[in-house]
C-alpha cells in the first residue's frame, strides 16, 4: 500500500512540474518582452562600485528598488545585507532568493558599463550585476508574468561574500532568520548551466613575508622579498596534492615591490585550497604553516599564514528533489547542467541546515576582467529556469 | 558679487537630488497638462546609445511615466547608432527625413531643431548621447524646474569638474573652451550671463514656445545663441540650471576644442552684430567672473582684471633723449 502511494506520489509530481514546464516557451517569450527592466537594474546598480565591506551604496539602491517594485518593508541589518518579504497567498513557509552584491572590483575602478544590442561589458556584470539586479527585479517580473507564490519569498542581497567577507554576509542573515525556509537559491549571473548544490570544502590565506630591519644582506641565500616568495611559491608547488579526494591549490596573487630599482622588503602571496575532504584542508593547513616557520628560522624573515577564509564540505544529494527537479528543468530549457560544488554564498545556506542550490543565468566571457561581458540572448532561459524552480519549490515539489 | 547674481543663483540654481520623488513629478506634470519630448541627437554613437535608450526609457517612460516621447535624431551615422537605438525600443529618425522641404544641414544643431518639428511635446528634454555614466537624473533634473517654476522656460545642465580640492574648496566650471573662450566673452559683454555656470553643456530642456521663437545654429554656435537669444528677449529670470554631478564623456582634443571654438566665436559676433552691440560696444567690463563651490554652496568669484597699457617706448621723453644722447 506504502509503495503504491509513494509511486502515485511520484506520479503526481510529475504532472505537476510538466505544467510548469509546458509554460516555458511562452514565458521566454515574455521575459524577453520585459527583460529591459532587469538590464537597466544591472546597469544601474553594476555602476555603482560595491567591492567587499564598502557595498553601502549599491545596498541602498537596491532597498529603493525593492521599494519601487511593490515589496513594502525592505531592510538592511547590521551587516548591510537588503532583504525583503514578497508575502505569498499562505506563508507557511519561506523561499530565499538570494545574490551577492559586493564585486572584486574596487572603487578606483573605472564603473561604466557599455551597452550593446547583445552584450552588456563591463567590471562586475557577470559577478554579480545580472545576478544581483534579477533578484532585485524578481517582484515586478512575477507581477508582470502573473504568478504567485503560496510560500513567502525572500529576496536577500548579501554582503561581504567575497574574498576577505567570508560570506559574513549570507551567515549572520541565516544566523538571525527567523522564518522557516524551505529551500533557498543563491542567483549567479553566470554561467548558464551551472548547478551548485554541495559546498567545497575551501581555506583561503595569504602568506605574509616581511624582512626586519635588521636583516643580513650579507647572510647566504640572502635575498630581497621577491626572491623570498619565490622560494615560498616552489616549495608550496612542491607539496604533494591527493587525486581522491579530489584536492586543489591555486595561487591565486602575488604583491611585491612598487618599483624597478629598489628591493621590497614586504610582499603577499594569496591562495586558495579547496577539498572534497575537511581534513585534507587541515593537514595541508599544517603544511603550509610548517612550510612558512621553516622559512622564517632559515632566511631570518618574518613569514607567516593568515587564514582569511574558511568553508566545511557541505552539500545535499544529487538525487535529492531539488536537484533533480532543477535538472528537469535545465532538460527542459536544453541547457546543459556543468555540476560545480560553489565555494560561495550556498555554502553557508547548506550548513544552515537548508537545501539550496547555485544556479547561473547566462552566458559570459572574460569574467573577473574589466572587460566581463554577459550576452543578453540567453538571459530570459536563465530567468525561466529561475522563476519555474521557484514555483516547482513552491509547489512542494522539491521535497525529500 | 551683486545681490541680484546671488538671488538668482539662489533661486534658480538646483541639484537633482531635490527631485528625486519622480512619482511625484509626474504627478505634477499630468496636473499641469504638461507633455515632455525627449530627443538625443546622434552621429556614430554606438558605442553610448544603447545605454541612453534603455535606462532613460525604462526608467522614465514605462516605470514613470514622465517622458511622454522619445526620439533618436540622426545626422547619417555610418555605424549601428539607430538598429542599437531601435532595438531598445527608440524611435528613430534620420534628421533629413524630417522637414525635407527645407533641405538638409548636416550638424548637431539642425537635429535638435527639426526636433521641434517631428516631436509634440510642451517640454523638450536634449542630451548628448556620448555620457557613458547616463541615469535618469540627466532628464528629472532638467525638466523639473519646468514643470515646478512657471517662470523658468529654460533649464541648463552643469556638472561637478573637480578642478582643485584643495582646502574643502574647488574650482567649479566648464570644460577649456568655457573657461578659456565662453567665460571671459561674456564677463565682458553679458556679464549676468556667467552666473550660468556651464553654458555649453550639451543638455537641457525648454518649453516649445521659446525654442520655436529662437533661430538654431546647426554647429558648434548653438548652446551659445540660445543662451544669447533667450536672455536678448527674457532676462536671466527665464533660465535655471541644474547640478547633475558627474558627467562621464569622450575628452576631446585641442585640435578639436579649437575648431568648435572658432565655430562659437562665429555664432557670438553675429549676435553682436544682430543685438548691436558690435557698433556701440558698451563700455569694457573689467570684472572677470568664475565659479567656486564650498559646502555645495555656489559662489560666483568676481576678480577685477585692468588690462593697463604702457605707451609705446618711442613716445618717453626720457627715452628719446637717452637715444639722442647715446
Amino acid at each position: 500500500m506504502a509503495e503504491v502511494t509513494k509511486m502515485l506520489e511520484t506520479k503526481s509530481t510529475e504532472f505537476d512540474l510538466n505544467n510548469l514546464l509546458k509554460d516555458l516557451p511562452k514565458q521566454i517569450e515574455k521575459i524577453r518582452e520585459i527583460r529591459k527592466l532587469v538590464l537597466t537594474d544591472a546597469v544601474l546598480l553594476g555602476e555603482i562600485p560595491s567591492p567587499t565591506f564598502n557595498e553601502e551604496d549599491r545596498i541602498r539602491l537596491t532597498v529603493d528598488r525593492f521599494r519601487e517594485n511593490g515589496l513594502s518593508d525592505p531592510e538592511i541589518d547590521e551587516h548591510g545585507n537588503a532583504s525583503a518579504v514578497l508575502s505569498g497567498t499562505e506563508g507557511r513557509s519561506s523561499i530565499l532568493v538570494m545574490a551577492h552584491a559586493d564585486s572584486v572590483f574596487d572603487v578606483g575602478t573605472q564603473h561604466v558599463l557599455n551597452v550593446g544590442p547583445d552584450t552588456i561589458t563591463g567590471p562586475g556584470i557577470a559577478d554579480n550585476a545580472i545576478g544581483l539586479a534579477t533578484v532585485v527585479a524578481l517582484p515586478k517580473l512575477l507581477e508582470m508574468l502573473n504568478i504567485s507564490f503560496k510560500d513567502d519569498l525572500i529576496f536577500l542581497a548579501n554582503t561581504k561574500s567575497l574574498g576577505r567577507g567570508n560570506l559574513d554576509g549570507a551567515r549572520y542573515f541565516l544566523e538571525t532568520m527567523k522564518c522557516p525556509i524551505r529551500a533557498g537559491i543563491c542567483v549567479e549571473g553566470a554561467s548558464q548551466g551551472r548547478l551548485s548544490y554541495s559546498g567545497l570544502g575551501t581555506l583561503r590565506g595569504e602568506i605574509r613575508l616581511e624582512i626586519p630591519s635588521n636583516y643580513d644582506w650579507n647572510r647566504f641565500g640572502s635575498s630581497g622579498a621577491v626572491g623570498q616568495l619565490t622560494r615560498v611559491v616552489n616549495q608550496l608547488l612542491e607539496i604533494p596534492l591527493p587525486k581522491e579526494p579530489k584536492t586543489k591549490m591555486t595561487l591565486g596573487g602575488l604583491t611585491c615591490g612598487t618599483t624597478y630599482n629598489k628591493t621590497p622588503r614586504r610582499g603577499t602571496l594569496r591562495f586558495e585550497i579547496t577539498s572534497e575532504e575537511d581534513q585534507v584542508i587541515s593537514t595541508l593547513k599544517q603544511k603550509v604553516d610548517d612550510l612558512c616557520e621553516q622559512c622564517s628560522l632559515e632566511n631570518g624573515t618574518k613569514v607567516y599564514l593568515e587564514v582569511v577564509a574558511t568553508r566545511p564540505n557541505c552539500g545535499i544529494a544529487f538525487t535529492h528533489p531539488l536537484v533533480k527537479t532543477t535538472r528537469s528543468i535545465m532538460s527542459d530549457l536544453g541547457v546543459t547542467p556543468e555540476v560545480n560544488p560553489s565555494t560561495g554564498d550556498l555554502n553557508v545556506l547548506i550548513e544552515a541546515g537548508h537545501p539550496g542550490v547555485t544556479l547561473g543565468l547566462t552566458t559570459a566571457e572574460n569574467i573577473g576582467e574589466e572587460n566581463e561581458s554577459i550576452h543578453l540572448e540567453s538571459l530570459p532561459t536563465g530567468i525561466a529556469q529561475l522563476i519555474t524552480l521557484l514555483q516547482a519549490i513552491d509547489q512542494g515539489l522539491c521535497e525529500l | 558679487m551683486t545681490g541680484d547674481n546671488q538671488k538668482w543663483l539662489d533661486q534658480n540654481t538646483f541639484h537633482h537630488g531635490e527631485f528625486w520623488d519622480i512619482l511625484n513629478l509626474v504627478k505634477e506634470k499630468e496636473k499641469k497638462g504638461l507633455t515632455i519630448s525627449l530627443c538625443i541627437p546622434t552621429l556614430n554613437e554606438e558605442k553610448t546609445i544603447g545605454k541612453e535608450v534603455l535606462i532613460l526609457r525604462s526608467e522614465l517612460m514605462e516605470r514613470y511615466p514622465l517622458i511622454d516621447e522619445f526620439a533618436v535624431i540622426d545626422s547619417g551615422s555610418k555605424d549601428k547608432t539607430l538598429e542599437v537605438a531601435r532595438s531598445y525600443g527608440a524611435d528613430t529618425y534620420l534628421a533629413s527625413d524630417i522637414l525635407p522641404e527645407v533641405g538638409d544641414k548636416r550638424g548637431k544643431g539642425e537635429n535638435l531643431w527639426k526636433a521641434i518639428h517631428q516631436l509634440k511635446g510642451d517640454i523638450i528634454c536634449y542630451v548628448d548621447a556620448d555620457i557613458s555614466n547616463i541615469h535618469p537624473r540627466f532628464v528629472y533634473g532638467l525638466v523639473a524646474p519646468l514643470i515646478k517654476k512657471e517662470a523658468v522656460q529654460y533649464v541648463k545642465a552643469f556638472y561637478d569638474r573637480p578642478l582643485n580640492y584643495s582646502s574643502g574648496l574647488r574650482s567649479s566650471g566648464g570644460g577649456r573652451v568655457t573657461e578659456i573662450l565662453i567665460r571671459p566673452l561674456f564677463s565682458l559683454f553679458y556679464p549676468e550671463l556667467t552666473n550660468i555656470i556651464q553654458p555649453l553643456s550639451g543638455e537641457y530642456a525648454a518649453r516649445r514656445e521659446v525654442l520655436e521663437m529662437i533661430p538654431f545654429p546647426i554647429g558648434y554656435g548653438v548652446e551659445t545663441s540660445h543662451l544669447l537669444d533667450l536672455y536678448e528677449k527674457f532676462g536671466l529670470d527665464a533660465f535655471a540650471q541644474t547640478d547633475l554631478d558627474r558627467r562621464v564623456h569622450r575628452n576631446q582634443t585641442t585640435n578639436a576644442l579649437g575648431k568648435m571654438s572658432f565655430g562659437i566665436l562665429q555664432t557670438f559676433i553675429n549676435r553682436l552684430h544682430s543685438q548691436g552691440k558690435i557698433d556701440r560696444i558698451p563700455n569694457m567690463e573689467t570684472f572677470y567672473r568664475r565659479f567656486e563651490v564650498e559646502d555645495g554652496a555656489y559662489n560666483q568669484l568676481i576678480q577685477e582684471v585692468v588690462e593697463e597699457e604702457r605707451p609705446a617706448m618711442i613716445e618717453i621723453d626720457e627715452y628719446r633723449n637717452r637715444t639722442v644722447q647715446s
